[in-house]
């Protein structure tokens, strides 16, 4: 028992190493996320907060450390497979399906949760046909929430930068994920934009109880949302704890101001 | 686009092919023209109709290996020759033609994972590469084998289709034989693109690094989209089978499967509407120059030269078509739709 009783440990990183070649994206990183949190990873430009994140959804593989989720030691697992278990993820930059429709992409978050095969695709019986129409008021209901109804039917591709960031946020919420990891889903969006975004996080942990991770770049907003925050420069943990803990931190006052010097 | 009051009771009614009256009524027509069309037409016709329903079962597995799951493939031609000698010999064997199609199916869809298992892990270039391999391994091995397994050089003779006692011989008989076979994939083709493994595969195609962490098995999609792909091509290999009533390794050459592809292309790759727009389009313009060039060799005119003619005329129609609709012939059918049906306002 350490420490924190009460509160049970969803996703856990332990000290994780990542080498590009000569670079080290990340030395020795661990991080440890709570039910009911969200917890915020900041640093500068480079600093290794996406290489953190594809190192816990399995997109990057470290050369050492493990990561556990829900107590499970997950290290080895492919990517789709910790989606299948309930790691969500949006991502960096524009990572929509661009030729589908909103609701298309978000029914496709659905895959590891449903089972239609390819003959079932083929053939489209009645099993099959059920199984759609469940999903859908699944989809449906996750685009009452990110109130993406006008655009349900329009193709992604087409859409503004903030509409599809919605989108990306409704396809990982289709994973029907026990925790949900963004990074940088701010980057980009105009101030009201960004107000709504936080509305959704804040309503994804308190009414769906889904954990968040996320990686932002905006100070007001992390410091307005999250319950801890995880300080990381080049490639390592500087800071971690609450907001204000962590903002007084003088390690982290000193990279941020050598970060905006160079 | 949909015209006001059509309503939708279900979501799965949304995803519907044919929502409204007018559509329905439509493929009614088409029906009706398609059976009764051997009423007007001579044998000839018939075999080119038949010849294309089995293009067009080729060109909807391309749709769904390159379409929908972005794998490049230029090998189909060598996978419906993998379902046609597959026909042969088991017609061979005095089974019946409901078991040999599926099995013929079957064993060129397992051919293709042979090769899709490599090429599932590279991209692009190298992935037209290894495809490449497998059109060009299937006439060596099928020469290779002893003579009595698939006929070697010389080829293998089919058994023909029995119904009870009717046999299946005359062009009129392919005609209807290859047609429901046809509008049968024609539905399986369809329904894919709404199903859960066809949003895996356009989501494979659109982001397959997203599609991963989003919990879609990239790499087995990859290989089910070329297995499911020549379970198409299996039938119209089989179907080519029964329909020549002999097969010899070179029908199926690579020539063939660049044709599909183009065909795919130019109606448009990203639905099936493209393949038999693609392959309707093509076709017809084959036959329209045959014909032309037939009645200018009777007015004396060169053979060789006009067979080169021929081939100019067509890659330069295919040229134009590419030009102006780079995204198909499916997309400006889409368009030149929605623009009647919004008709006398402007789109957009
Ligand atoms: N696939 C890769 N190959 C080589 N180097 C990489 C790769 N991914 C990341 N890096 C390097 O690792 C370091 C950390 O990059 P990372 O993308 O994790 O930073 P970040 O904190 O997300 O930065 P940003 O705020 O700009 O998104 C950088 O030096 C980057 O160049
Ligand atoms: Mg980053």
């Amino acid at each position: 028992m350490s420490g924190v009783a009460h509160e049970r440990t969803v996703l856990e990183a332990d000290s994780l190493s990542l080498r590009f070649g000569a670079i080290h994206a990340l030395r020795s990183v661990s991080l440890r996320v709570d039910e009911g949190q969200i917890h915020a990873v900041i640093g500068p430009n480079g600093a290794g907060k996406s290489s953190l994140l594809n190192c816990l959804s399995g997109f990057y593989r470290p050369q050492a450390g493990s990561v556990r989720f829900c107590s499970k030691d997950i290290s080895g697992l492919k990517p789709h497979r910790r989606a299948a278990l309930g790691i969500g993820r949006t991502f960096q930059g524009i990572q929509t399906y661009s030729s589908m429709t909103a609701r298309e992409n978000i029914l496709s978050g659905f895959h590891a949760r449903m089972r239609t095969g390819f003959i079932g695709g083929l053939c489209y019986w009645g099993a099959v046909r059920h199984e759609e129409e469940t999903f859908t008021a699944k989809a449906e209901a996750i685009i009452g929430f990110l109130e993406l109804e006008e655009m349900r039917h329009a193709v992604v591709g087409d859409m503004p930068y903030g509409i599809r960031k919605r989108v990306d946020l409704g396809r990982a919420l289709a994973l029907e994920p026990k925790v949900l990891i963004m990074d940088e889903p701010m980057a980009g969006m105009s101030t009201e934009e960004k107000g709504d975004l936080a509305r959704f996080i804040l309503d994804i942990r308190e009414g769906l109880k889904i954990p968040v991770v996320l990686v932002e770049h905006d100070m007001e907003v992390v410091m307005a949302i999250s319950d801890r925050v995880t300080v990381v420069d080049f490639g390592e943990v500087i800071a971690s704890g609450t907001p204000a803990e962590v903002s007084d931190n003088p390690r982290v006052i000193a990279a941020y101001l050598g970060g905006a010097k160079s | 686009m949909l015209p006001t009051g059509v309503q939708s009771l279900k979501y799965t009614q949304e995803s519907a092919v044919l929502r409204t009256t007018r559509s329905r009524a439509w493929l009614v027509v088409l029906a009706c023209a398609l059976v009764g069309y051997p009423a007007v037409a001579g044998p000839y016709m018939l075999g080119v109709f038949s010849h294309m329903f089995i293009t067009l079962m080729a060109v909807y597995g391309l749709y769904v290996t390159v379409g929908m799951a972005g794998q490049i493939n230029v090998a189909q031609s060598a996978f419906v020759g993998v379902g046609a000698f597959a026909a042969a010999k088991l017609s061979g064997y005095g089974l019946p033609f409901f078991i040999v199609i599926p099995l013929a199916a079957l064993m060129a869809g397992l051919t293709s994972i042979l090769f899709a298992l490599p090429a599932a892990r590279v991209k692009g270039f190298y992935l037209a590469l290894t495809t490449l391999a497998a059109q060009v391994v299937f006439p060596i091995i099928i020469l290779a084998l002893p003579m009595e397994w698939l006929g070697g050089l010389v080829g293998m003779p089919v058994e023909p289709i029995r119904f009870g006692t009717l046999t299946l011989g005359a062009p009129i008989h392919f005609y209807y034989f290859t047609l429901a076979l046809a509008a049968l994939l024609t539905v399986a083709a369809f329904n894919l693109g709404r199903s859960r493994f066809g949003r895996a595969m356009l989501a494979v195609r659109d982001n397959d690094v997203v599609a991963e962490v989003m919990g879609v098995p990239v790499f087995r999609i990859k290989v089910m989209s070329f297995f499911v792909g020549s379970l198409f091509a299996g039938v119209a290999g089989a179907c080519t089978a029964y329909f020549l009533q002999f097969v010899t390794v070179s029908s199926f050459t690579l020539f063939a499967s660049v044709w599909y592809l183009g065909m795919l292309i130019v109606g448009g790759a990203h639905s099936p509407l493209g393949a038999i727009l693609g392959v309707v389009f093509i076709t017809l313009l084959q036959e329209t120059l045959h014909d032309v060039a037939n009645t200018l060799m009777q007015s004396g005119a060169s053979g060789g030269l006009l067979f080169a003619l021929t081939s100019i005329v067509l890659g330069g129609c295919i040229l134009i078509a590419l030009i102006f609709e780079p995204r198909g012939l499916a997309h400006r059918w889409a368009v030149l739709r929605t623009t009647f049906q919004l008709w006398p306002f402007p789109r957009n």
